[in-house]
């Protein structure tokens, strides 16, 4: 199966599948703008407790966290533009591009209202009853008392997500769009080395989520600075995760990266 | 000059308060004592709002709330007109212990940033943390913690301060501390109302004790009349079974 | 291309056949990778000088990769290696004699194992440390009281996380179309495209996943309410 193994090609594809590491990012990037929008209009009636659109938000959360992310794509895909005929909007010629971002946007956010309302109901009820009885407005009280420890609670979180929507993006292929994967199809299938294809691949993803993680890790620290770290001896690889004394007092939040980093 | 009338909450079909009154005159110490689940710490977070009173006035001040109709601009000036000490300190844990103080200053009484890192400064001094200003919270014992938000009340300048059991969360050794500096700004004239377990604080201290049992006041005086000569029985009762322990610091 | 809503129901009966595989690909990678995450787990909790390392490494690798590369990385990775050491040592197997499907299942559990070793871990540390030492006070050795007391606990805490796992392991596997294996993905790709009708064809396809989610779900919901019992009561 393909050409013999030779390590030299590793190398010589690496720049070539870095070409297109702008459309990766970008997929994140707008995605992960796309959640962020979602996640937070998703959470709100879920933390106010709002009648019907709380029903909503539920329905919404549990099909984009119940169906895989790659159904979602073809659904979306050709759904989409079928759905938006019936209220006379013609789709079909928009790029794949906006059904990629949006789909993987849509994703995200389930994932982001989760984080959002966690990180929220995380904080201390006697934090914003200190504000209140100083004579804060409800909102002087979180957008300077909660939301900045909330933020701090979150980053965990927030990393995980951008991580997963990162390997996720390797999935955009399937439906034409010609980032680092679905370059590295055509590399292998050119040039029968298939092996060194999917290594250059690999290492780039991970050289790219390593870098995710200590660049959000290093935010995790500044805004989480108040509170005193334990230091867990040892544990010096990017993956294995600190126990900061803060999450573990801030209980139950799902800082393990399981289900969301495993699918796919 | 706070003014309580006709204070009445209820928790689903559970009275909590009936119908109580209070008067507390400007610079006076007010201890409130009894049992646990007799609604002396819903009392006092009625007060400044943190609970809801079902009805009643609150006046605080020359400013008057009728409960059963208060607006959103009532309830942000009467907390204005208040301050908390909490039994859990809750102090913001993400800012110092100066942050913690100025906080209100910028936000709510809207000072320079100058002026109100001058006041906190004064004000944590006062409270013997001059040398923990760039502190955050988790660095604190609770002992100090609880001596910054007594500072972060004071730096508020309200016409009454209302103590949460403000020593029940602390280490025994720690108490004393705390019992302390609230003993010290008592004597400057600023009006309290306190929710205590400090029997020895509350003689020592206080102009006045009310004792609260089941949602109502059972009996006030001075607290030679509640301590020496109770007229009540439930007051007696209660007395009896706190006394022998003489647990309290002072 | 009109919507045909009664083709959903055709594509569905359609799909149904394709449920064993996506199953048994999904609980081979979760078995497999309960089993590897263990051990993972437990080599990196004990820090056992190497093997901690390459542990830490693996873990690392597989969670900063998408899981479709480790896949494309065992399919033509692994049958060079084989082939290359059957010929050294003289086996008569063959790579070619791999089924598609095998591919899916060890790529599938390398994935696994890498993340169920942060499950493990993280149930394990919930554990109360006096409970192991409690253990090791009435007398039993490391090995009883890590069975006896520490993983029944350990299991209790992770369950959770254990859920999402397979949930995620569910719905990974629909990678496995990349390998030619005909899953309910794959599936639901050839009766589309026969049949011209690609929304109704992932719209069922959707639905049946969407319903083994949450069937995950509830059992995981019914076990954790059983196992939990011991936990009842209490405000922690």
């Amino acid at each position: 199966m393909g050409a013999p193994f030779d390590i030299g090609y590793i190398f010589s594809f690496l720049p070539k599948l870095l070409e297109t590491l702008g459309v990766t990012l970008l997929i994140v990037a707008g995605s992960l703008l796309t959640g962020l929008v979602a996640g937070f209009l998703v959470a709100l009636p879920r933390m106010y407790k709002i009648p019907v659109l709380r029903t909503l938000s539920g329905i919404y959360l549990s099909f984009f966290r119940g169906t895989p992310i790659l159904i979602q794509l073809f659904l979306f895909y050709y759904g989409l533009p079928e759905m938006l005929k019936l209220v006379g909007l013609d789709l079909t010629r928009a790029p794949v591009m906006f059904f990629v971002i949006l789909t993987y946007g849509l994703h995200t956010g389930a994932y982001a209202a989760e984080m959002i309302r966690a990180s929220v109901e995380a904080v201390d009820r006697g934090q914003v009853e200190a504000a209140y009885a100083a004579g804060m407005t409800p909102y002087q009280a979180f957008s300077r008392i909660v939301l900045p420890q909330a933020l701090g609670i979150a980053v965990p979180v927030f990393s995980n997500l951008v991580i997963a929507l990162l390997k996720d993006t390797s999935l955009a292929f399937t439906l034409g769009v010609m980032e680092m994967t679905g370059k590295a199809q055509t590399l292998g299938t050119l040039t029968q080395h298939f092996i060194e294809t999917y290594i250059a691949l690999a290492l780039i993803y991970l050289a790219i989520s390593f870098t995710l993680e200590r660049l959000l890790l290093a935010a995790e620290h500044r805004l989480t600075r108040h509170e005193i770290r334990e230091r867990s001896g040892g544990a010096t690889w990017f993956n294995l995760k600190r126990r900061s004394t803060y999450r573990s007092l801030l209980h139950n939040l799902p800082d393990v990266d399981t289900g969301k980093g495993g699918r796919i | 000059m706070i003014e309580l009338s006709q204070i009445s909450k209820s928790f689903g079909r559970h009275q909590v308060l009936q119908n109580i009154s209070l008067h507390v005159n400007t610079g006076e110490v007010v201890v409130i004592l009894g049992p646990s689940g007799s609604g002396k710490t819903t009392l006092l977070r009625c007060i400044n709002y943190l609970e809801k009173p079902g009805s009643g006035k609150i006046a605080v001040g020359d400013f008057q709330v009728d409960c059963s109709r208060a607006r959103r601009g009532d309830i942000l000036q009467l907390r204005r007109k208040t301050a908390m000490v909490f039994q859990q300190y809750n102090l913001f844990r993400h800012k110092t212990a100066l942050e913690n103080v100025m906080e209100a200053l910028l936000v709510v009484k809207k000072l320079p940033v100058v002026e109100a890192r001058r006041r906190s400064t004064e004000l944590l001094e006062k409270v013997g943390l001059g040398n923990k200003l760039d502190a955050y919270p988790s660095r604190l014992s609770g002992g100090q913690q609880q001596r910054v938000g007594i500072a972060r009340a004071l730096a508020l300048e309200p016409e009454v301060i209302l103590f949460d059991e403000p020593t029940s969360a602390l280490d025994p050794e720690l108490v004393g501390e705390v019992l302390e500096v609230i003993r010290a700004i008592a004597k400057e004239g600023i009006t309290m109302i306190v929710v205590t377990h400090e029997m020895g604080f509350a003689r020592d201290v206080a102009n006045r004790v009310v004792f609260m049992d089941g949602g109502v006041i059972v009996e006030e005086g001075t607290p030679d009349e509640v301590f020496q000569r109770p007229r009540e029985e439930r007051t007696k009762q209660f007395l009896r079974r706190i006394t022998p322990e003489a647990n309290y610091v002072i | 291309m009109q919507l045909d809503p009664s083709f959903i129901w055709t594509a569905f009966v359609q799909l149904l056949g394709a449920i064993p595989t996506t199953l048994s690909i999904t609980v081979v990678s979760v078995g497999a990778g309960f089993l590897i995450g263990t051990v993972t787990a437990l080599l990196r909790l004990y820090r056992i000088p190497v093997l901690s390392q390459i542990a830490s490494a693996y873990v690392t690798f597989i969670r900063g990769t998408p899981m479709l590369t480790h896949l494309l990385l065992i399919y033509f990775g692994l049958p060079v290696l084989i082939d290359a050491l059957a010929v050294q040592l003289g086996w008569s197997f063959r790579s070619v004699s791999i089924p598609m499907i095998g591919f899916a299942y060890i790529s599938f559990s390398i994935t696994a194992g890498a993340y169920m070793s942060e499950v493990v871990r993280a149930g394990i540390q919930a554990v109360d440390r006096g409970q192991l030492e409690a253990a090791q006070s009435v007398g039993m050795t490391s090995f009883q009281s890590l069975r006896r007391i520490v993983f029944p606990q350990a299991l209790a805490a992770a369950l959770p996380n254990l859920a999402n796992s397979v949930i995620g392991m569910l719905h990974g596997s629909t990678l496995a179309f990349a390998v030619s294996v005909v899953d309910i993905n794959a599936q639901a790709q050839i009766v589309a495209s026969t049949n011209w009708k690609f929304f109704e064809a992932y719209l069922a396809a959707a639905l049946i996943f969407w319903g083994l989610t949450v069937l995950i779900e509830r059992i995981a919901a019914l076990i954790e309410r059983r196992v939990g019992a011991y936990n009842r009561g209490g405000v922690a």
